[in-house]
């Protein structure tokens, strides 16, 4: 990489300019409060940050785990070459997430209090999972750094020394979760055995990854991923029949899978339009596979869902809600797994990130509809988001968008052509 | 535990509970106008100033237009769907009967807000360092053995403050001597797990803007289920994870092996 004295292209320039007006809006809102900068109301309290920068957000960055699992534990190789990219989208995007939270939050200087919380809260547990997994990421994206200043010692010491710092922090984690030593001592116990297996030549160990690490990556995701649908449990009085469910945990969790994988081959593909790096396509045409999978097991629990629950007619009351859940369910579930099944569709690349964009689509319209749109509160009118709170997630995606620019550039994270 | 019972017949709608609410809370008052929603209703809604509001509601009872008057606040429930969802466990559901909020430790993320089904926590949005508000039932005067500030005040013993079995008990004797006088529904008493407030009418509740079509289970039951979920969880992916990776990579290996033989 010696690219001297770049010109200034428009698209850094349009994202650098968007970062820049985010901040000062963000600025603003620690200064006015957050009634200057949106439209949230006592009645409408959590809105566009909510759907877009959590709900969204955390779901789209599932591709990190997802490959992660697919490549180092479920022996898929041939998807290796995806794993750094997809690694590196989920830790921007959930510090990212973490940003958005700062911003949403009314007093983050008290965000610590969550680790000693209400272990009743679904929130509290999206906390501890959410920084741990963060903290997870940023330890799976340290061999491109160790790679490109040639830290070999340290490499050393991060592939022998992460699998017990992963131990400690799951265990404590349990323990946070539980209040049980119990349950503490039966988790530490099954990683303990499975790293002393794996050390021992029992079990097959990889010498270059720690699978512990990539493994407990998975199991926060599968837990934090299904709380925040278990964060919307609690509104059966306000979140139309439509979206409420007690399956609302599994649901996240499917959709967010099905979502990750499709993020991926959608990133990937704009990085060789807009980054030139190319594409290894031949493995994501093999992801895109999977996506149809779990599609499938989505529609067919939305539609139980709905059968089961009785709330099949609210489909035919011609409302707002009735049309975003078709559209949801028409445009971001059904076609795109037409387009899946389609044989040879996804195999050109217009084809793959058509698919890959409904499906991304379709998790966005989702989490928008369980947030905002399905929730109808008595007495209050319907809420739309400021241009102030669109512009502020604006801004914090243009810096992650900018910051994956830069570090693919500068860290060893695609393959080399 | 303690609870209030408010029946709803007896109001004349002098205010006097607002009045009383504000002063003992030191709420600050509000530029308030009539007829801007709820008509004589005043202020509209309940806000971070307003904990405690005298609803009046227009409803046809058979013979014409009836004029019944309705209360809003912070209902106390007996399984708070609130004290389950805040995270940093701001706040709590204390013996006496109060849900008590903790400003020290609350991080302003209005969860709390979302799922009460009663509308009732309140957030100071245009304050950059904003704080949840609602009615406090009067804990502190509770603590030093006397009644909130609201039911002392009124004049006609609309509502009551005493013991919950007590006041349910009362609430029952009143509706079976006098049929005729009110709808035979005691609300609070089952709506979302039951509450420390309870209100009798004569007009049906919905009718008078009460949160109603609740289930009588907790809110915050379906979240416990999911939450004692999370062992499991945790135990069964990490005995799943291991055991695919096992099996995976032992078959990977032999075939490697297999393919090396032949090749």
């Amino acid at each position: 990489m010696n690219r001297k004295t770049a010109p200034i292209h428009p698209g850094p320039a349009l994202l650098g300019g968007l970062a820049c007006l985010g901040l000062a809006a963000v600025i603003y809102r620690f200064w006015a409060g957050i009634g200057a900068v949106s439209n949230l109301t006592d009645g409408h309290p959590w809105g566009f940050w909510v759907a877009i920068d959590i709900l969204a957000g955390v779901a789209l960055a599932a591709g990190g785990f997802v490959t992660a699992g697919l490549v180092y534990i479920f022996g898929g190789k041939r998807f290796a070459e995806l794993a750094r990219p997809a690694v590196l989208t989920a830790f921007l995007g959930y510090v990212m997430f973490v940003l958005g939270l700062i911003v949403d939050m009314g007093r983050p200087w008290h965000m610590l209090y969550i680790f000693v919380g209400n272990h009743n809260s679904p929130l509290y547990e999206i906390g501890w999972c959410a920084a741990l997994y963060t903290l997870v990421l940023a330890l799976e994206l340290l061999p491109p750094v160790f790679e490109k200043y040639s830290m070999d010692r340290a490499q050393r010491l991060w592939r022998s020394l992460s699998p017990w710092l992963v131990i400690v922090l799951l265990s404590i984690f349990t323990l946070a979760m539980t209040y049980s030593w119990i349950w503490l001592a039966i988790v530490a116990g099954l990683l303990l055995a499975w790293e002393i297996l794996m050390r021992k030549g029992v079990m097959g160990r990889q010498r270059q990854t720690p699978i512990l690490l990539i493994a407990s990556g998975v199991m926060l995701s599968f837990l934090h991923q299904s709380s925040l649908g278990s964060l919307y449990l609690m509104t059966a009085h306000s979140l139309n029949p439509l979206w409420h469910s007690p399956l609302l945990p599994i649901m996240f969790l499917i959709s967010a899978i099905a979502a990750g994988m499709a993020m991926v081959a959608l990133e990937s593909l704009a990085g060789e339009r807009f980054l030139g790096h190319k594409a290894p396509f031949s493995p994501l045409v093999d992801m895109a596979r999977i996506v149809p999978v779990f599609l499938i097991i989505y529609l067919a629990m939305k539609a139980g869902d709905i059968l089961a629950y009785g709330d099949w007619r609210r489909l035919f009351i011609p409302n707002v809600q009735s049309v975003m859940w078709w559209v949801e369910m028409g445009a971001g579930v059904v076609a795109p797994l037409v387009l899946y099944l389609t044989p040879g569709f996804v195999r050109k690349k217009s084809g793959l990130a058509a698919a890959s964009g409904l499906v991304v689509c379709g998790l966005i319209i989702n989490r928008v509809n369980v947030a905002v749109i399905g929730l109808q509160v008595q007495r209050w009118q319907s809420y739309y988001p400021h241009p102030l709170e669109v512009l502020i997630t604006l801004g914090i995606i243009s810096a992650g968008v900018l910051t994956y620019a830069w570090a693919s550039a500068n860290l060893p994270i695609h393959p080399r052509k | 535990m303690k609870a209030l019972l408010m029946d709803t017949t007896l109001c004349v709608a002098c205010r006097g509970c607002q009045v009383a609410c504000k002063q003992w809370n030191r709420l600050d008052a509000e530029q308030t106008s009539f007829f801007h929603g709820g008509g004589y209703q005043n202020p509209a809604h309940r806000s971070t100033q307003t904990w405690n509001l005298i609803t009046f509601n227009e409803v046809e009872n058979g013979r014409g237009m009836d004029w019944v008057f309705g209360r809003r606040q912070c209902n106390h429930c007996l399984e708070p769907a609130c004290v389950t969802a805040c995270p940093v466990g701001a706040l709590t559901k204390t013996a006496e009967g109060p849900v008590h909020y903790d400003e020290s430790r609350c991080i302003g993320c209005r969860y709390c807000q979302v799922v009460c089904p009663f509308n009732a926590p309140r957030f100071e949005w245009n304050d950059p360092n904003p704080e949840i508000r609602k009615c406090t039932m009067c804990a502190d005067r509770i603590a030093v053995g006397s009644e909130p500030a609201c039911s002392q005040s009124c004049t006609t013993k609309a509502l009551i403050f005493g013991d919950r079995e007590e006041l349910l008990s009362l609430a029952k004797e009143r509706i079976a001597k006098s049929p005729n006088r009110y709808v035979s529904h005691v609300y609070g008493e089952k709506e979302a797990g039951g509450a420390c407030v309870l209100y009798l009418a004569k007009a049906p509740f919905e009718k008078m803007g009460f949160a109603t079509g609740l289930p009588d289970k907790p809110f915050s039951s379906e979240v416990k289920t999911a939450m004692a979920a999370i062992p499991f969880a945790i135990t069964g992916s990490a005995l799943a994870l291991g055991a695919l990776y096992w099996v995976i990579n032992r078959r990977l290996e032999s075939y490697k092996e297999n393919s090396e033989d032949e090749s």
